[in-house]
């Protein structure tokens, strides 16, 4: 009975990875024949591609970037709602509803709201701030969109993590003259260590898949100042019809996320807090 | 300080879900209300043309049904295929299960938008680009769900099954008039899980689909041309109207859904 997911697995998994390894190492046609072993001659390429030089840079820098500004506003959002009564009640909902909403309608509502001439955004703060033609205004809109595409799931962890933090070392705390952040540095910080990292960690890997808010919102541009290592494996792969290329991308792209779930494995054995 | 934090949560939460109340809101605004200065956060008046204009002017109705259909069948399939895996590796015990349970776990390591071109290549070559089943089709073994299922199921001992098949129970019997009504509300978060997961992909839709009439929903959203000619109104209401009937799940069993992952993550 474990067949159906043996056959999935391998089918789905296993096969396609060792096939994207192969036509990474091979020259492949435009109808995805193999043609002949290569060698790192595909590698080569790619490294010595501008483009794909702006797709590793800009992966890395949307990395740098979101990761800890997601962080901190969900954190911030855990931490400020954790409180009793009906009003932190209603923020609850307010933070993680975002999750409710499907990832491309969230993109079509910031794409519109983001809008330089009539997206409220610009007309409600009175700026004039092009969205979408500017490289470091359309990066700064791709950090957006990753925390509200994923502020619903990470604040539930957080408030999860928070509200296991027993009430009484909390007053405790208190009464021994500790204010609200310290409160929160060494006491709370500490006890949800475990879901930080997992949180962090899984954002890092989420960050460096990056590839429908690069479609829906910035298509790359401008100047490829948004391209992303997925959204570039895609142009190869789907655009030019240049699989060989986009299958380099895709180990690169999986050596990347691989040693960040290493990390996480080793920060996992290495936790002293939890419980 | 009291004060300060409920305020600060207050407006931080407010920015959080502004996105959404500016869609519900500015899915009824006319034309000129976009360009009104000073810039307008409510309709002038309320006017449902534009939900008329989405259905009748774009596919939406046919996107949803595609939808739908996809992310219903594809649950049940990935429930159905998890929950088999997940019971037989709990109860039975046969050369090599520990080495192909890790197998089927492992796949979690190879991130599937590393392969799509591969899998593009698969579902090709199969024959299966433009049908439901190429849409779901690589979205059909849930790793994570084989393992929650199996630490699950193996709260309930051996024996328990042992007894059950003595006394002349089926496995099949078992399996769905004991073990899964026992762990209905797993079985339930995980199946709401699948549901939203795969009713929400985007990369993988968009290259097996090239139809229209294929299309799901997330991807017919980015396409329906109304954004293109800045005439928002079409497609606020689409979205709006495709949101709501969830948004109204969440705001109703927000209880449920805040411990629910209390209890998957922290395990309490």
């Amino acid at each position: 009975m474990i067949f159906p997911a043996l056959l999935l697995a391998v089918l789905f998994s296993y096969v396609p990875f060792i096939l994207t390894f192969l036509n990474s190492v091979h020259a492949v046609s435009l109808g995805g024949k193999r043609l002949g072993f290569v060698g790192l001659a595909n590698y080569r390429r790619l490294f010595g591609n501008p483009s794909f030089h702006a797709s590793l840079s800009n992966t890395l820098r949307f990395t740098l970037f979101f990761v800890p500004t997601n962080i901190i506003i969900t954190l911030l959002a855990a931490v400020l709602s954790n409180r009793k009564g009906w009003l932190a009640n209603l923020n609850q909902i307010f933070f993680f509803l975002p999750m409710a909403v499907g990832m491309s309608s969230m993109l079509m509502i910031l794409k519109m709201m983001f809008n330089p001439t009539i997206g409220i955004i610009n007309r409600l703060i009175g700026v004039n701030i092009q969205w979408f033609n500017d490289p470091n205004a359309a990066m700064a809109l791709l950090v957006i969109a990753g925390v509200f595409l994923d502020i619903g799931f990470d604040f539930l962890l957080f408030s999860a993590a928070l509200r296991n933090v027993p009430n009484d070392l909390k007053e405790v705390a208190l009464i021994n003259g500790a204010n609200g952040f310290q409160i929160f540095r060494h006491l709370e910080l500490p006890l949800i260590a475990p879901t930080l990292i997992f949180i962090v960690v899984t954002n890092i890997k989420n960050a460096m898949l990056i590839s429908a808010p690069v479609l829906i919102l910035t298509e790359g541009g401008p100047f490829r100042s948004t391209q992303t290592l997925v959204y570039q494996m895609y142009l190869e792969g789907f655009k030019s019809g240049n699989y060989a290329l986009g299958s380099a991308i895709a180990i690169v792209v999986f050596l990347l996320t691989f040693a960040a779930l290493l990390i996480l494995l080793h920060l996992e054995r290495r936790r002293i807090y939890y419980r | 300080m009291k004060t300060l934090r409920a305020t600060l949560s207050t407006l931080l939460s407010l920015l959080i879900v502004f996105p959404i109340v500016y869609s519900i809101s500015a899915s009824f605004f006319q034309y000129t209300d976009f360009t009104a200065l000073p810039a307008r956060l409510f309709p002038s008046r309320l006017n449902i043309g534009n939900y008329v204009r989405a259905f009748s002017e774009s596919f939406l109705a046919r996107f949803l049904l595609n939808s739908l259909l996809t992310a219903i069948a594809g649950t049940l399939l990935r429930m159905a295929i998890s929950i088999l895996a997940a019971y037989t590796f709990s109860f039975f015990t046969f050369k090599g299960r520990n080495a192909l349970f890790i197998l089927i776990v492992a796949t979690m390591l190879l991130p599937s938008d590393a392969l799509i071109i591969a899998n593009f290549m698969t579902i090709r070559a199969l024959r299966l680009t433009d049908t439901y089943l190429g849409i779901i089709a690589t979205s059909l073994l849930a790793p994570t769900h084989i393992f929650m299922l199996r630490q699950y199921f193996r709260m309930m001992s051996v024996e328990y099954r042992e007894a059950a098949i003595i006394e002349g129970c089926s496995d099949s019997r078992f399996l769905s008039m004991l073990l899964m009504p026992m762990s209905k509300a797993v079985i339930l978060t995980l199946a709401i899980h699948s549901f939203s997961t795969i009713f929400n992909d985007y990369l993988w839709p968009l290259l097996v689909t090239n139809k229209t009439s294929m299309r799901t929903v997330q991807v017919g959203l980015t396409m329906m041309g109304f954004s293109e000619q800045l005439d928002y109104g079409p497609q606020f209401a689409a979205i709006t109207f495709l949101m709501t009937p969830i948004l109204i799940v969440f705001i109703a069993l927000h209880k449920p859904i805040i411990e629910s992952v209390s209890i998957r993550f922290t395990g309490r």
